[in-house]
């Protein structure tokens, strides 16, 4: 036996040889004295279906040469426990993406955010969303995809219904006597379509309801301004005016195909399925037709001059643990995406960014494919966008118990004032008084 | 390899010799089990000793982790979404075990004889065991479904005429994930009992058939008892995978509609991975674990108390 541990140690030896050149690779000790060649590393998801990254850090590259942006890159479904093991472990990025608020402040609770507040004072009042990054006085983040939902239609079905498309101010009463005359209307016409599709995520019902009702808080444990919402979805479901709940989730419906082979005229949805819907068209997994896209339908005509939609940032943070050296040039960072430059940048490839200026929006709508028709254009560009998970360490189990009702009661199981009542006294027993 | 003395004389040395070896012996035995245990101890023994210490604790993944005492067990109590999935857990683990146990058993039996194509069947009845989860997931659903599926069709022909609404109503919803859970497992069991009908000595069979009993007689008197073994360790195995299902009801109801399918393991993941309150799942898991080892435990003493 003894003459196998020269082998053996060989073995170790390389074996500590490669860890050692590997961690080398990862360059997280560059000698970066200010002014210097940085490399910064940034987290990322599905970086050959996601171009949003690669267009960051090249549109930043070209105007700052001496700093290098490398992706870090996680699986998208499991981004955030990926994120937080590498946090944990202290080998996360330097900057990494915060893609939803309701995790958001697991990290800055948790004190893995830099504060920069220098960065927000910066930015201005242009960047839409900023201020959901605001504890306590304090910055800990910057938007640079602000997406909203918007009401998406079908031109083609609309017509053939012979009903009037959307206006800028059509509120719910409006949209549901739409809705009703498509019904009948493509029934006439001896269309398939259904007038509306409704995807089955608690969102579609939930955003809105919690963005819209003067008053609502989804931290407050009543939830009582979900029932009128609830109470239309039913209806159409029982109309016929949309697929009814049970249908869409044991067939797994998907919301681009409804939308995209014409099943449905009209869709709530949000931003990012604009950039989705043209390349899908282009590609010929969607069919194609004329379309566009409206503001959401609102709770009544005083909201019509900036209609009030939902929709959480996507955001971009500093690492605490960030090497010192690389603090300025992190920021710097930071500035330009979630500034003009940035969301130029995203805005040309069909992303939706915070920041809303006159060559923002330009950009946007040069975009091969996206609609360009007035009422498009005003939705894009005048609205009120409130989170859809309002920062707060109760968001969370709060949304986990607002998602079980949604299911109970879009499959009729349970009635929607029993629901809600529920949904209530489990919110104040199971995560209002926890913490 | 080994050196043994040889003719050496007999006293102390020997002795010490023979103490030696036999250290050296135990040695190589502990070093082939070295990687495994290695293994094991880093990535199962040691976090689940963490899990213990951290049920106690309020740890939420950052920061530090504060000793709060039985504060999360004492929640448990009240905490009525916990009694949905426990009680959601039992409901599923007393369908699924007895029915997964007959239909494997009846398979194996079916497919423990010499037929045209049994090498076929036995294969086919072991496809749903390595198939993709989502997919299967995504078929039963459609085979589910309330107005279009083909299993409330064929309902239909037999005079059902308010079929149920299966994955999406909640009151079906658990029967639903019942079946799939049976169909999925199946084979994977009837393979043990396969292997099991392979020790039941043909003999015996032969004399009790000279004795004059049918087929009935001779598989209540034969077979079952011969099985025990394999019966025992299926039971077992059956148990403690049924009060852990996970994978499957995450992707065919999500715990839904309402809380209708919600168990305990999803329960841990929710309170765990979705809300970071790691301390509080950590002691579910705790609670979960508890119950896997007392069912296990009287399983073990009502088969001691049989083989005496």
């Amino acid at each position: 036996m003894r003459h196998r541990h020269p082998r053996w140690t060989a073995i170790a030896a390389a074996a500590t040889a490669l860890t050692l050149t590997a961690t080398a690779c990862g360059g997280s000790d560059e000698p970066a004295d200010t002014g210097g060649p940085v490399t910064l590393t940034m987290s990322a998801w599905s970086l050959k279906t996601t171009p949003e990254f690669q267009k960051l850090a090249e549109a930043f590259q070209a105007q700052n040469p001496e700093v290098k942006v490398e992706f870090k890159e996680y699986d998208a479904d499991n981004y955030d426990t990926q994120l937080t093991a590498d946090l944990a472990a202290g080998s996360a990025p330097d900057l990494y993406v915060l893609k939803n608020l309701k995790n958001f402040i697991t990290y800055q609770a948790g004190e893995q955010l830099l504060d920069v507040s220098d960065v927000a004072d910066g930015l201005g009042d242009n960047v839409n969303g900023l201020g959901n990054y605001k504890v306590d006085g304090v910055t800990y983040a910057a938007p640079y995809r602000q997406d909203s939902w918007y009401l998406y239609y079908n031109k083609d079905l609309f017509t053939a219904a012979g009903v009037t498309p959307p206006s800028e101010t059509w509120t719910w009463a409006e949209y549901e006597k739409a809705v009703a005359d498509l019904t009948a209307g493509l029934k006439a016409a001896g269309s398939p379509a259904k007038a509306a599709y409704q995807h089955t995520w608690q969102s579609t019902v939930q955003g809105l309801a919690l963005a819209q009702t003067p008053g609502a808080d989804l931290g407050s444990g009543d939830y009582g301004y979900l029932a009128p919402y609830y109470e239309r979805a039913l209806e159409q479901q029982k109309a016929g005016s949309q697929v009814d709940y049970g249908t869409a989730t044991t067939n797994t419906l998907q919301y681009q195909a409804q939308f995209g082979t014409q099943q449905a005229a009209t869709m709530l949805m949000g931003s990012w399925y604009v950039a989705t819907l043209i390349a899908q068209q282009k590609k010929g997994d969607a069919q194609s037709f004329q379309w566009g896209f409206a503001p959401a339908p609102q709770h009544d005509a005083s909201t019509k001059d900036e209609p009030i939609t939902f929709g959480d940032p996507t955001g971009l943070g500093v690492n605490a643990a960030i090497d010192e050296n690389k603090v300025a040039a992190a920021k710097k960072f930071l500035t330009f995406v979630a500034g003009e430059g940035g969301a130029t940048a995203l805005a040309g490839i069909g992303i939706t960014p915070a920041t809303l200026t006159d060559p923002v929006v330009q950009a946007y709508f040069g975009v091969q494919g996206v609609p360009g028709d007035e009422l498009s254009k005003f939705a894009f560009t005048t609205h009120d966008t409130r989170a859809e998970n309002p920062v707060s360490p109760q968001t969370a189990a709060l949304q986990n118990i607002l998602q079980e009702t949604h299911s109970a009661i879009m499959s009729e199981s349970t009635p929607v004032d029993q629901a809600l009542t529920q949904a209530g006294e489990r919110a104040r027993s199971e995560a209002l008084t926890s913490k | 390899m080994s050196t043994t003395t040889v003719g050496g004389s007999p006293g102390i040395g020997a002795d010490r010799t023979k103490r030696w070896y036999r250290a050296r012996r135990s040695l190589q035995g502990v070093s082939f089990v070295l990687p495994n245990f290695l293994g094991f101890g880093l990535l199962t023994l040691g976090p689940v000793v963490a899990l213990f210490y951290i049920s106690f604790t309020n740890w939420n993944v950052f920061g530090k982790a504060k000793w709060i005492g039985l504060d999360n067990f004492t929640r448990l109590f009240g905490d009525t979404s916990f009694h949905r999935a426990l009680l959601n857990t039992l409901y599923y683990s007393a369908f699924h075990i007895p029915l997964t146990l007959a239909v494997s058993l009846g398979l194996a039996l079916l497919l423990n004889r010499k037929l045209r194509g049994v090498a076929f069947f036995r294969t086919a009845a072991f496809f749903p065991y390595i198939t993709s989860i989502v997919a299967i997931a995504i078929a039963w659903n459609l085979l589910f479904s309330r107005d279009a599926g083909p299993i409330n069709q064929i309902l239909g022909l037999f005079g059902v005429t308010d079929p149920p609404g299966w994955t999406a109503s909640s009151d079906w919803a658990m029967p639903a994930v019942i079946i799939v859970g049976v169909w999925r497992e199946m084979g994977y069991y009837m393979l043990l009992f396969l292997a099991g009908l392979q020790t039941v000595p043909p003999e015996l069979h032969e004399a009790a058939r000279i004795d004059g009993a049918n087929a009935w007689q001779r598989f209540r008197n034969v077979t079952l008892p011969c099985l025990r073994p394999t019966t025992f360790f299926v039971t077992v195995m059956l148990t403690i995978g049924s009060f852990k299902v996970f994978d499957l009801i995450l992707v065919m109801t999500n715990g839904g509609p309402g809380q209708s399918t919600l168990v305990l393991s999803q329960y841990i993941y929710q309170k765990g991975l979705v809300e970071n309150r790691f301390g509080y799942a950590s002691a579910i898991s705790v609670v979960l674990f508890a119950l896997c080892m007392l069912v296990t435990i009287v399983q073990f003493a009502v088969n001691r108390r049989r083989n005496a």
